[in-house]
C-alpha cells in the first residue's frame, strides 16, 4: 500500500499525456448520460426561477413568522460546499504542502460551481430581485447609500469579493494547463478554443516569474477572504438579536462548518472521479487519509461550536432561548437536531481508524452523511430558530414547498453540470504543478 | 378570493343578449340607445367615460339623469385633499349605533364612531366599520331580476302595480309584508299606514338573531315588553350569566366603556366581575371570576340566587363554593349591584333577573327600564310560524320581504312555502338565497346610500342620511313601501323627513350634523314586577350534549358573509378565520378522541352533518358551540364555501360521533396555544397584589446601553394600550384594515401563515384548558427607539425618522424580510404574493392618504403616519405644535374602552404620558432594551379575597 502522495511510477510527460488526454477527447462512456441528467435538473431549475419572478416568493414555504428558508439555507450550504476548495488550495499552498498538487484543481472547480450556485440564492430570495443592485453603493441622482450597519450588505460584498477572486484564482492557476492543451490540441476548434483561453501564455521565465507572484499574491488573498466569507455569512444570523441566533460563537461556528463540508464535498467528488479517470496514481490513498483526517478535524470544531451553542443558551438563561433549544432539541423539529449531530458529529468519529479512512465506499458515505447534516445544520439554525422566537403568540411552522424543493434540485444540477463540463473541457489537474512536484522527487529522492 | 364571476371583454360580445340589453337599458340608458343603433366604439367610450365620471362623483347632489358630462371644475363643496365626515348609523337588527362617514374627494371611504351618540361614544364596531366595503362591493344585485332573470325597475314597477290593484280590491288580504326588528319611527308609521289601507294586510317581522327571550322576560316580569339600559359605570359588581353585555347585545360599545371605566385601579375603585359561561365571549374574558357552566349549572346558579336575594333562604348544601360569596358580594354592595343574562337564555330566567335585580336595588342606578325602542314588540318566533303556515296553506298572495333572508337564516320549512307564494318580492343588498326563490328580487339600496331613521338600545334617534348615490339603483325600504301605498315617485328623503316634521329646518339639520335627535331617549318606565318572587324556573335541559347555536361575532346571521374583512377577522378567542367549526371542550375532545380539524358527524332530528372541530379551552363539556351565518349557500365571491350552516340540525337532541378525515382550518395562531404561555408577556396581577406594592409588575431597574438615546426633538410619539380595559372585540383590527389599505388574503394564505394585519390581538391561556383565564394583548409595531428592525435592513428601507417612528420605506424594501425576522415582536408583514393587488375590491373604497403596498414589500403599523401628517400641517398653518389629542390613531379611534392612548410623550401633560407614568406601565421583552415606544398597563384581576384562587 503507498501512501506516497503521488504513484512513483509516475513521469511528467506521461501524466501529462493522460490529463490532458482527458481534456482533449478521451472517450467516457459515463459522461452523456450524466450530462444530460444535470441537463434536466437545470431545465428544472429554470423552470423553477422563472415561476419565481412571474409569481413572487409566495410560492416557496416562508411565512409569518419564518421568513427566511430553503434559499438561505441552500445559499449557506452552498457557500460552505465552496469553502473546501478554496481552503485546500490557497491555505495548503501557502504551506507548501505537496498532497495539494494533485487536489487543487478539482476542489477549486468544486468551489467555484458552488459558489455560483449559493450566489444566486440571495438574490431569488428577495422580495423584489428585480432591485438586487440597491445592495451595491453605487452613485445615484438620490444621494441613497446601501445601510452600512447590515450583515447582509457586508454579506453582499464578501459574496462578490469570494466569488470574483475565487473565479481569478482558478483562472490564473489555469493559465499553463489551458497553455499546453492548446499546444496539444490537434482539432483548429480546439486549438482557438485553448488558444484564446491560455491569453498568450508561452512558458517565458517571465510569465512564469510573474504567474507564480500572482498566484503566491492570491492564494495570500484567498487564504483569508475564505474566513472572513463565512465569518459574514456567520454574523447575518448573530448580527440579530432573533433568539438562536444571537450569538458571539457565530462566525468561527460558521468557518468550522463550511470547511467540514467543503473537505466531505472534495472527498465526495474525487473519490468517485479518482476511478471513473483513472487517477489512482495521482490522488492516492494517502490524499484520501489526509482529507479524512482533515474531515474528522473539522468535524470536532463543529462539535465543539454545538457544545458551546448548547452551553451559551443555558448560560445565558434566557428563557426565549431556553424555550426554542428545547424545542429544537426535543419539538417539531427534533429529528433535523439529532440528525444534525448524528451526521456532522458522529458518523466522522469513524475516521479516527486508519483503516477506515481507506475505506473509500464508507469515507464516501461519511461525507454524504456530512454533506446531508450540514444542510440540515442550516436548516436547524434558519427555521427553528424562527418558528419559536421571543412572543409565544408569534409561534408558527414553516413546511418547503415543491419549489423550495425544485429550485435545491436545481441548483445541484447546476452544480454537477457545470463539474461536468469541467471535467471534459478541462485538466482536472493542475499538470504545471504536478510536473513540479515530479521533478522535485527525481532530484530527492 | 378570486373573482368568480364569467369575464367578459368587450360589449359586442353582449350585442343581441336581450337580458344584458335590459340590463343595460336600466343602467346606462344612453348606452343602450347607442348599443340597439350598432357600435360606435368613440360614442361608447364617450358615454362610459361620462358614467364612469358619475360613478366617481356620487356625492353630487345633482340629478344624474340630467348630466351626463363630467364636470372640469369639481362639484360644490368638496374641495380636493380636504376631507370631510357626516354622521348616520349602522343598524343591526334594528338598533341603531351612531357612526360618521369620512369622505375624501368627495367619496365615502371609511365608517369611524360618532362621539355624539349614545351607543358609539365615537367607537365603531368591526361590523359598522366593515360596511364601507359591502357599500362597494361588486356582488352587490345590480339590478331588479324576475324569476333570476334581469327585468328591469320599470318592469317591476308595472307588474306590482298590476299585483296592487288587486290587493286594493282584496283590501289586503293575502298581502304579507316581513321585515326584521324595526325601531324606525319612518319604517313604524309607514306600516302603521299601510294598516290602515289594507286592513287585512299583515305585517310579520322576523329575524334570526332576535330578542324574544329578552322581550318575553319583560312581560313576564313587568306584563309590558320594557327594555333594560344599563349603567355598567356605575355598577360595582356585576354578574353576567351567559351574557352578551360587551360583545352583541344593543349599545354593547357602550356597555364597554362604561365597563372598562371601573378596570383600571390606578384611575379609581375597580369593579368586580363574575362571569358565567358555557361558551368562552368576551365578557368571561374580563370576569375577575369566570365560571364555566352548562345549562344546568346555570339552572342551580340560578336556584340559588332566588333562593338566596328574594327568599333569604340558605342554599342547598352541594352549591358550589364560589355562589355563597358571589352572593354577599351582590348582597353588600346592593344599588350597585347588576346581574345579566344572555338572550339564548329562556324567558323565565330572564324574569328571574329582573326580580333579582330588583331585590337588589339596582333600578334607576345600575340599570334603568323605558318603554320599548322598538316600533312594535311582537313575538318574532310566532311571527313566523305563522307566516309559514299562511303561505304553506296558500293564504298568502302577496309577500315583500325587506332586508331579511329568511330562505337561508329560518327553517327550511320557510323556503318550501315560499315557492308557493304566487307574487313574492325580495328587497336585498345582494342575490341571496331568498331572492333566488323569490318571484322579483330588488336591489336595496345600501344603509350608506338611503335615507331612514333608527333608534339606539336607550331609544335615541338617528337619521341614517345617505352618503353617496346608489351605486347600483338600490331603492329603501321605504320607497317600496311608499309604492305599496300608491306614490307613484317615492322619493326617500320627503318621507323621512315627512316624519320628523316637528323639527324645523335648523333643528333638522342640526340632527343630521350631530347624528342623534336631541330628546330621543326613551323616558324611564314606571313599570313594577309582577311578582317579587320571580317566576318558577324551567326545569334544565337533561341532553348530555347541548348545541349553542349563536351568531358568528362578525357575519352575525350570514348577512355580512361577502365581507372579506369580516371573515378574515380573528374570532377573540379561536381566533379563527373564514371558518366555524364546532366548538368542544377540552374534555369532550379527549373522549371523542379528537383534536382541532377533525372530521365528526352531527345528527340531530334526522339530519346529519359532518364538520369539523375546534377544542375551546373554558368550554363547557356538556355544550358545543357553532356560529352561524357560515355556509351561505348563494352568495358573492368572497363568502362562497366559507363554513357550515348548522341551522339544518334543528334543536332537538344531538349526537356526536367521530368521523374520519382531517378538514383544514385557518386560523391565525399557528400553534397549539396551551403551549405558549403568557408570563412576562402579559403581565398581569390581583388587586391585594396591586394594593401592597403599585409597582410589582415593573421591571426592576431600567437597563443600560452602550448607545446615545434615540431623536430627543420636541415630539416623540407613544402609545399606551391598557390591558385592563381591551376587550378583544377587533374593533381597532378592522379600524387598521380599512385605515391602511390592508389586504385581505384569503384562507389558503392564512393557512400558509401569511395573514397581513398590522394590529393583532394576541390572545393567551392560563392555567388549565377546562377553565383557563385568558390574557388578551393588542399587538402593532412597537416603534422601538433601539429597532432591531432597522440597523439589519441592507437597504435602509426602515429607518427612524426626527420624531421616533419607525418608519417603512415601501419603495426603497428590496424584500430580504431580515427585518421580520429580527423583529421581537413579529409585527412585519410581508406581501408574500401581489395581495392588494388581487384583492376583489372597488378602488374607491381605499384610503387614498395610504399607498398601497406592492408584491415583494414589507409592511407593518405606522402609528398612522398620515394623520400625523394631517395634524402636523394644520398645526404649521396656525403656526403652533401640535395639540395633543389633535392626533388619534385609527385603532385608538375604533376602540369603545379606549384603551389606547396615543400622543407625544414628551409632553409631560399629554394623555400618554400621564398613562405611560402608570405603576402599571410596561415595556414588552423590555430584558432586550428595544426601547419600545408602546408601553402596556398590566392587567389587575379584582378578586373576590373569599372566594379561593382553585375553586372556580
Amino acid at each position: 500500500m503507498t501512501m506516497e502522495a503521488i504513484a512513483p511510477e509516475v513521469t511528467a510527460a506521461g501524466m501529462t499525456d493522460d490529463i490532458a488526454g482527458i481534456a482533449l477527447g478521451r472517450r467516457l462512456k459515463w459522461w452523456l448520460p450524466c450530462f444530460v441528467v444535470a441537463l434536466g435538473g437545470l431545465g428544472l431549475l429554470g423552470a423553477a426561477i422563472g415561476w419565481l419572478f412571474y409569481a413572487g416568493v409566495g410560492i416557496w414555504g416562508i411565512d409569518w413568522p419564518v421568513a427566511w428558508g430553503l434559499a438561505i439555507i441552500n445559499y449557506v450550504w452552498w457557500i460552505g460546499i465552496a469553502s473546501g476548495g478554496t481552503f485546500i488550495s490557497a491555505f495548503f499552498f501557502l504551506m507548501r504542502v505537496e498532497w495539494r498538487t494533485a487536489l487543487n484543481r478539482i476542489a477549486e472547480s468544486m468551489t467555484l460551481f458552488a459558489a455560483a450556485c449559493a450566489g444566486i440564492f440571495p438574490i431569488l430570495h428577495l422580495g423584489r430581485p428585480w432591485f438586487f443592485y440597491w445592495l451595491f453603493p453605487y452613485p445615484n441622482t438620490m444621494g441613497l447609500w446601501p445601510q452600512f450597519r447590515s450583515p447582509l450588505l457586508w454579506d453582499f460584498f464578501a459574496i462578490l469579493a469570494y466569488v470574483v477572486s475565487s473565479v481569478l484564482f482558478w483562472y490564473l492557476g489555469l493559465l499553463p494547463d489551458l497553455a499546453s492543451l492548446r499546444d496539444r490540441a490537434t482539432s483548429r476548434r480546439q486549438q482557438i478554443a485553448y488558444g484564446a483561453l491560455a491569453m498568450g501564455f508561452r512558458g517565458t521565465a517571465s510569465q512564469w516569474k510573474h504567474h507564480r507572484a500572482a498566484y503566491g499574491v492570491m492564494a495570500a488573498i484567498m487564504a483569508p477572504l475564505v474566513v472572513s466569507v463565512h465569518s459574514i455569512v456567520g454574523l447575518d444570523f448573530a448580527g440579530a438579536q432573533t433568539t438562536g441566533w444571537h450569538s458571539t460563537q457565530f462566525p468561527p461556528f460558521f468557518v468550522f462548518g463550511a470547511v467540514l463540508s467543503g473537505f466531505a464535498s472534495v472527498l465526495f467528488l474525487a473519490i468517485p472521479l479518482r476511478r471513473l479517470l483513472r487517477l489512482e496514481p495521482y490522488i492516492t490513498e494517502h490524499h484520501l487519509d489526509v482529507l479524512g483526517k482533515l474531515m474528522l478535524t473539522a468535524s470536532l470544531c463543529v462539535a465543539y461550536a454545538y457544545l458551546m451553542d448548547a452551553f451559551s443558551v443555558f448560560y445565558g438563561a434566557h428563557p426565549a432561548e431556553v424555550t426554542m433549544f428545547i424545542e429544537r432539541a426535543f419539538g417539531l423539529y427534533a429529528p433535523v437536531y439529532w440528525a444534525t449531530i448524528l451526521f456532522n458529529i458522529l458518523a466522522p468519529q469513524l475516521l479516527w481508524s486508519h483503516r477506515l479512512r481507506l475505506n473509500q465506499p464508507l469515507v464516501m458515505a461519511i461525507s454524504l452523511a456530512v454533506i446531508v447534516g450540514m444542510w440540515l445544520e442550516r436548516y436547524e439554525i434558519v427555521v427553528t430558530s424562527l418558528h419559536r422566537t421571543n412572543l409565544p403568540s408569534a409561534w408558527g411552522v414553516y413546511h418547503a414547498t415543491f419549489w423550495d424543493w425544485a429550485t435545491l434540485t436545481g441548483t445541484i444540477a447546476l452544480f454537477f453540470a457545470g463539474f461536468l463540463l469541467f471535467v471534459r473541457l478541462l485538466p482536472v489537474l493542475s499538470m504545471f504543478e504536478m510536473r513540479e512536484l515530479i521533478g522535485k522527487r527525481r532530484r530527492q529522492p | 378570493m378570486r373573482p368568480g364571476k364569467p369575464i367578459w371583454r368587450s360589449l359586442d360580445e353582449h350585442e343581441g343578449d336581450a337580458a344584458f340589453m335590459a340590463r343595460v337599458a336600466e343602467e346606462f340608458p344612453g348606452l343602450a340607445r347607442v348599443l340597439a343603433e350598432g357600435p360606435d366604439r368613440r360614442q361608447v367610450l364617450k358615454l362610459m367615460g361620462a358614467g364612469l365620471a358619475l360613478g366617481l362623483g356620487g356625492c353630487d347632489p345633482g340629478d344624474p339623469k340630467g348630466q351626463i358630462i363630467p364636470g372640469i371644475k369639481a362639484p360644490p363643496g368638496i374641495v380636493p385633499g380636504v376631507e370631510n365626515e357626516y354622521a348616520t348609523a349602522s343598524v343591526l337588527d334594528g338598533y341603531a349605533t351612531g357612526i360618521r362617514v369620512r369622505h375624501q374627494d368627495g367619496r365615502p371611504m371609511q365608517v369611524v364612531g360618532n362621539p355624539d351618540h349614545p351607543a358609539s361614544l365615537g367607537a365603531a364596531d368591526p361590523i359598522a366599520q366593515a360596511r364601507i366595503l359591502s357599500l362597494y362591493d361588486p356582488d352587490r344585485s345590480h339590478g331588479a331580476t324576475k324569476r333570476n332573470q334581469p327585468a328591469g325597475w320599470d318592469a317591476f314597477l308595472a307588474a306590482f302595480e298590476q299585483r296592487r290593484a288587486g290587493i286594493a280590491a282584496r283590501k289586503g288580504e293575502g298581502l304579507n309584508i316581513l321585515t326584521g326588528t324595526v325601531t324606525s319611527p319612518t319604517l313604524g308609521a309607514q306600516l302603521a299606514r299601510l294598516q290602515q289601507l289594507y286592513p287585512q294586510m299583515r305585517w310579520h317581522q322576523w329575524q334570526a338573531i332576535n330578542r324574544d327571550v329578552v322581550r318575553q322576560g319583560a312581560m313576564l316580569a313587568y306584563g309590558r315588553p320594557v327594555e333594560a339600559v344599563y349603567h355598567l359605570d356605575r355598577a360595582d359588581v356585576i354578574l353576567a350569566i351567559d351574557s352578551d353585555l360587551l360583545s352583541a347585545a344593543p349599545g354593547h360599545l357602550r356597555h364597554a366603556r362604561d365597563f372598562a371605566g371601573r378596570r383600571n385601579p390606578v384611575a379609581g375603585s375597580m369593579s368586580r366581575l363574575y362571569a358565567v359561561e358555557s361558551t368562552p365571549d368576551l365578557t368571561g374574558i374580563l370576569a375577575d371570576h369566570r365560571i364555566v357552566a352548562g345549562p344546568r349549572e346555570i339552572h342551580e346558579i340560578l336556584t340559588a340566587l332566588a333562593a338566596a336575594i328574594l327568599r333569604h333562604g340558605a342554599l342547598e348544601p352541594n352549591t358550589p363554593a364560589w355562589i355563597a360569596p358571589a352572593i354577599a358580594d351582590l348582597e353588600a354592595h346592593a344599588g350597585g349591584a347588576l346581574i345579566h343574562i344572555g338572550p339564548d337564555q329562556p324567558a323565565e330566567y330572564h324574569a328571574l333577573v329582573h326580580a333579582l335585580n330588583e331585590a337588589l336595588g339596582g333600578r334607576g342606578k345600575t340599570f334603568d327600564l323605558i318603554e320599548p325602542v322598538e316600533a312594535n314588540p311582537i313575538d318574532q318566533a310566532a311571527s313566523l310560524r305563522t307566516l309559514i303556515a299562511d303561505m304553506a296553506g296558500g293564504r298568502v298572495q302577496d309577500l315583500l320581504i325587506l332586508g331579511e333572508n329568511p330562505a337561508f337564516t329560518a327553517p327550511a320549512a320557510f323556503a318550501e312555502a315560499l315557492k308557493q307564494v304566487p307574487f313574492s318580492v325580495s328587497l336585498g343588498l345582494e342575490p341571496d338565497e331568498t331572492a333566488e326563490l323569490a318571484t322579483w328580487h330588488l336591489p336595496e339600496a345600501h344603509p350608506l346610500e338611503a335615507w331612514s331613521d333608527a333608534r339606539a338600545h336607550d331609544g335615541t334617534v338617528t337619521i341614517l342620511q345617505p352618503q353617496v348615490l346608489p351605486l347600483f339603483g338600490g331603492h329603501s325600504a321605504h320607497e317600496i313601501l311608499a309604492l305599496l301605498a300608491g306614490d307613484g315617485a317615492p322619493d326617500g328623503y320627503k318621507i323621512v323627513r315627512e316624519t320628523w316634521s316637528k323639527l324645523d329646518d335648523a333643528a333638522w339639520h342640526r340632527s343630521l350634523a350631530s347624528g342623534v335627535i336631541a330628546g330621543t331617549a326613551g323616558k324611564p318606565s314606571d313599570g313594577r314586577l309582577l311578582q317579587i318572587g320571580g317566576p318558577t324556573l324551567p326545569a334544565p335541559t337533561d341532553r348530555p350534549i347541548t348545541l349553542l347555536l349563536r351568531p358568528d361575532p362578525y357575519l352575525w346571521d350570514g348577512r355580512f358573509a361577502n365581507s372579506a374583512w369580516l371573515q378574515e377577522l380573528p374570532r377573540p378567542l379561536t381566533k379563527l378565520v373564514w371558518d366555524n367549526p364546532l366548538l368542544i371542550a377540552p374534555a369532550l375532545a379527549t373522549q371523542l378522541g379528537v383534536g382541532n380539524g377533525d372530521l365528526v358527524k352531527l345528527s340531530a332530528g334526522g339530519k346529519v352533518l359532518t364538520v369539523p372541530v375546534w377544542v375551546q379551552p373554558g368550554q363547557a363539556p356538556d355544550c358545543v358551540t357553532a356560529y352561524r351565518g357560515f355556509g351561505r349557500r348563494q352568495i358573492g365571491a368572497v363568502g362562497k364555501n366559507a363554513g357550515f350552516d348548522f341551522l339544518p340540525l334543528g334543536d332537538g337532541p344531538l349526537s356526536i360521533e367521530k368521523a374520519s378525515g382531517v378538514y383544514a382550518l385557518a386560523t391565525t395562531e399557528h400553534h397549539n396555544p396551551l403551549d405558549a404561555a403568557p408570563e412576562g408577556v402579559v403581565r398581569h396581577g390581583t388587586a391585594v397584589a396591586f394594593a401592597a406594592n403599585p409597582k410589582f409588575l415593573q421591571s426592576p431597574d431600567p437597563q443600560a446601553s452602550l448607545y446615545p438615546p434615540q431623536p430627543t426633538g420636541d415630539t416623540a410619539w407613544g402609545m399606551s394600550i391598557d390591558l385592563n380595559a381591551c376587550i378583544g372585540c377587533n374593533a381597532c383590527v378592522t379600524a387598521c384594515q380599512a385605515e391602511n389599505n390592508v389586504p385581505v388574503v384569503g384562507k389558503d394564505e392564512v393557512l400558509r401563515e401569511r395573514e397581513m394585519h398590522w394590529l393583532r390581538i394576541d390572545r393567551y391561556y392560563e392555567g388549565p384548558a377546562e377553565a383557563p383565564r385568558v390574557l388578551l394583548q393588542p399587538m402593532l409595531c412597537m416603534h422601538c427607539e433601539e429597532a432591531p428592525c432597522e440597523v439589519v435592513c441592507p437597504v435602509g428601507a426602515t429607518m427612524h425618522d426626527a420624531e421616533g417612528l419607525n418608519v417603512m420605506v415601501y419603495n426603497r424594501c428590496v424584500g430580504t424580510r431580515f427585518c421580520s425576522n429580527n423583529c421581537p415582536y413579529k409585527v412585519r408583514r410581508f406581501n408574500y404574493f401581489a395581495f392588494a393587488r388581487d384583492e376583489v375590491r372597488s378602488i374607491q373604497s381605499r384610503n387614498q392618504e395610504v399607498s398601497v403596498r406592492a408584491r415583494g414589500v414589507m409592511e407593518k403599523c405606522s402609528f398612522c403616519l398620515q394623520r400625523i401628517a394631517a395634524a402636523r400641517i394644520d398645526a404649521d398653518k396656525e403656526d403652533r405644535a401640535i395639540r395633543d389629542g389633535e392626533v388619534v390613531t385609527a385603532c385608538q379611534a375604533a376602540c369603545p374602552t379606549q384603551a389606547i392612548s396615543f400622543g407625544n410623550i414628551r409632553d409631560r401633560a399629554s394623555a400618554v404620558a400621564k398613562r405611560k407614568a402608570s405603576p402599571l406601565a410596561y415595556a414588552l421583552l423590555d430584558e432586550i432594551n428595544t426601547k419600545p415606544r408602546v408601553t402596556y398597563e398590566g392587567r389587575i384581576r379584582n378578586a373576590n379575597p373569599a372566594i379561593a384562587e382553585d375553586s372556580v
